[in-house]
């Protein structure tokens, strides 16, 4: 493989990839949401290209946080994280060992989850500020108690995905290490080119089951959305992002899509994507079909309380060690 | 907190301004581990002395402006405002008025429910069921349009009867008919898919329950007292429901999902209401101006309001309104909305206030709490 090539399928698979995290969102919400639930939904281009170059545009405004420049980063630091496992997914980058292996991949969606823990103790909206005056009227209830924003509750949940939420998708993605016997992406791809795709055998399909629970999870999708509520939370971590900030959140959710399509594509079915193969039509379906079916999902659920949420997390686990255990045999 | 014990780690503080909330209102959460431990819901944002506006208006003016009272439960205020002068002025109004005044408080009965469930299912997450339901619902708005002229206020009711273009001709008749056919069965699958999806009835039953006997010293009214299992309708002793047949809805558990699941049901009395109206409809007039304005006293009426029961009162002085006062029902539900959140998540606590229907805009009026005991 020489530079050029490399340069320019690196290159050239991220923009693509750029390209179609952009239109991710409104299909879902476009050709599923809002048929779904019986209207016109927006213009298909609106909620992921068009609210992006909108919010760029905006004024932008300091968010309520102690720490506003750190706060205003983490989206970025969200984004960067999700190019970084599509750039390690892309065979080029292969070469650089333990970077294109399963290990980085989990640490690179940790960064993704952890930024969440800082996004909501960072910020401090007007939705849940105290009053300018403290809470003495006669017959007023427990003054002078520890108050907690809306987003001090976000951050604690998401805490509680970091210890549960994502076991899922972590187990999933190391059945197709097993099978293959190496955590290295470049193993995982050769053996499907010599075994046939992972996606084809009983283990992959229990995996692509605790994987799909898992990627929905990741992306606080209805109905696993406890850091982002509405009859509570509301925005949760999002909540004091405006202007380009907020048009980094957009695209991070967005590519975030793509690049957990294009992982599936890689772990279960042994085609990476790459610019310069016909291949790419199979991660671009996958990162399609994966939203799609989410979408289907979300749109009849509703947001689960922890009641709901640890047995289904719990059982997506039992279904991803199944998975494994099947795997090993 | 009733001898709970009296450990507060923290609060949350919701509002004024809320996504789930559609009104204005402040809840303090005192919290431990997401655990709700003691609530308070202030109102107050809204106070818009509406009863001191009132003071000193012609009655008719004033009983026009009870309709700003509420954005949901428009009409009835409307009505119990103007039955308010009726029985202070002794007027008879003709049974064709009578009937039609049903018609158009039922139809408001559904919108108030079908727009209950929407936000609940809201609240709930579910933005399907919320959408579906918004959109059976525009039916009602349409068939309220088509008999008053307005969506909202409909202004039906007047002294002695209703305003003319609110009768009812044949072609009204059908379209309200057709109209009850179509909720009918679009609420009757609604029902079957929203009982048979566990993932939803895992999130409300057993919800931010609130027993007959809270119920009962909490003072809760209307369809909230009924999903707790008690059988009492206002309805059934309004005599101008009684040429109606119609039963008397009640559920056990007063939890969210029996809340839920008494509006439900309550369509379908509704519709049932509405039909026997449409069919007996009498003939003749639909408003009687023989009467004359006269001094009053403080003269007051009750109707069971789509939330329970709505008190209006006040006296007539030289054709002019006196003295004012208006207590909406879910005046007397805040204390079932704070105590159902109580042991309760704090996702399931706004489902917990939801489910007793508030409507802290009608709400919002100054009140002078006394405290009998501070004497003794």
């Amino acid at each position: 493989m020489d530079a050029s090539y490399s340069i320019i399928s690196v290159t050239g698979t991220v923009l693509l990839g750029l390209i179609v995290s952009l239109w991710l969102p409104g299909i879902e919400r476009k050709f599923v949401h809002a048929r779904i639930q019986q209207r016109i939904g927006p213009p298909v281009s609106s909620p992921g290209l068009m609210a992006v170059l909108k919010f760029f545009y905006k004024k932008t405004i300091e968010p309520c946080s102690p720490l506003p420049r750190l706060y205003n980063s983490l989206p970025i630091i969200g984004f960067i994280s999700a190019l970084l496992i599509l750039l390690f997914l892309i065979p080029p980058m292969y070469t650089f060992g333990a970077l294109a292996s399963l290990v980085a991949v989990v640490g690179f969606l940790k960064i993704e989850e952890v930024i969440y823990v800082f996004m909501g103790s960072l910020s401090r909206s007007v939705m849940s500020l105290r009053m300018p005056f403290p809470d003495l009227a006669k017959g007023a209830k427990h003054p002078n108690v520890q108050r907690y924003f809306l987003e001090d509750l976000s951050a604690m949940r998401a805490f509680r995905l970091i210890a549960f939420g994502s076991f899922p998708i972590y187990i999933a993605l190391f059945v197709p290490a097993v099978m293959a016997g190496s955590i290295s992406i470049g193993d995982i791809v050769a053996y499907q080119a010599a075994n046939g795709p992972v996606l084809f055998t009983l283990a992959g399909v229990i995996g692509t089951v605790a994987f799909f629970i898992g990627y929905m999870i990741l992306l606080n999708e209805y109905p696993f959305a406890i850091l982002k509520t509405k009859a509570d939370v509301i925005e949760g971590p999002y909540m004091e992002y405006a202007s380009k900030y907020r048009a980094f959140v957009y695209i991070t959710r967005g590519f975030l899509m793509f690049t957990l399509g294009c992982l599936f594509s890689v772990l279960f079915i042994g085609v990476p994507p790459n610019i310069l193969s016909l291949g790419i039509l199979v991660n671009l379906a996958a990162a399609a079909i994966f939203p799609v079916i989410m979408a289907v999902f979300s749109a009849f659920a509703p947001v689960f309380t922890f009641k709901q949420f640890y047995p289904v997390t719990a059982a997506a686990s039992v279904i991803g060690v199944l998975a494994l255990v099947v795997a090993f045999v | 907190m009733d001898g709970k014990r009296e450990i507060i780690e923290t609060e949350i503080t919701m509002g004024t301004v809320h996504s789930a909330a559609i009104e204005p209102y402040r809840v303090r959460l005192f919290v431990e581990d997401e655990i709700v431990r003691d609530a308070e819901i202030t109102v107050g944002v809204n106070h818009r002395g509406i009863e001191r506006i009132m003071e000193g208006l012609p009655v008719e003016k004033a009983n026009s402006l009870t309709e700003k009272v509420c954005g949901i439960c428009s009409g009835v205020h409307l009505w119990n405002s103007v039955l308010v002068a009726e029985k202070g002025l002794g007027v008879e109004i003709p049974e064709r008025a009578s009937y039609i005044r049903i018609i158009v408080g039922e139809l408001e009965r559904l919108h108030s429910h079908l727009l209950y469930l929407a936000h609940g299912n809201e609240v709930l997450g579910h933005e399907t069921f919320s959408m579906r339901l918004f959109y059976i619902r525009e039916t009602v708005m349409e068939l309220l349009r088509l008999i008053g002229g307005n969506r909202v206020q409909y202004g039906v009711p007047i002294i002695g009867g209703i305003r003319p273009r609110a009768d009812l001709d044949e072609m009204k008749i059908q379209r309200i008919s057709e109209g009850m056919d179509f909720i009918e069965e679009k609420v009757e699958a609604f029902a079957e898919r929203f009982t048979s999806d566990p993932m939803v009835m895992s999130r409300i039953t057993g919800v931010c329950p609130i027993s007959r006997k809270d119920a009962l010293r909490l003072h809760v009214t209307g369809p909230t007292l009924r999903a707790t299992g008690v059988e009492f309708d206002l309805r059934t002793e309004m005599p101008c429901y009684e040429p109606f047949e119609f039963d008397i809805i009640t559920q056990d558990g007063g939890d969210v999902r029996a809340n839920l699941l008494m509006r439900v049901l309550e369509i379908f009395e509704s519709i049932k209401i509405i039909r026997q109206a449409l069919r007996d409809l009498p003939d003749g007039r639909v408003v009687d101006r023989n009467w004359e304005m006269q001094d009053t006293g403080i003269v007051k009426s009750y109707v069971e309001a789509p939330r329970g029961r709505l008190y209006h009162s006040y006296a007539i002085e030289d054709g002019r309104v006196r003295g004012s006062i208006i207590r909406t029902p879910s005046m007397s539900n805040i204390g079932a909305m704070q105590y159902a959140c109580i042991g309760h998540h704090i996702t399931d606590a706004q489902l917990g206030i939801v489910q007793c229907d508030p409507c802290f805009t009608c709400t919002d009026r100054a009140i002078e709490i006394i405290d009998l005991n501070a004497e003794r």
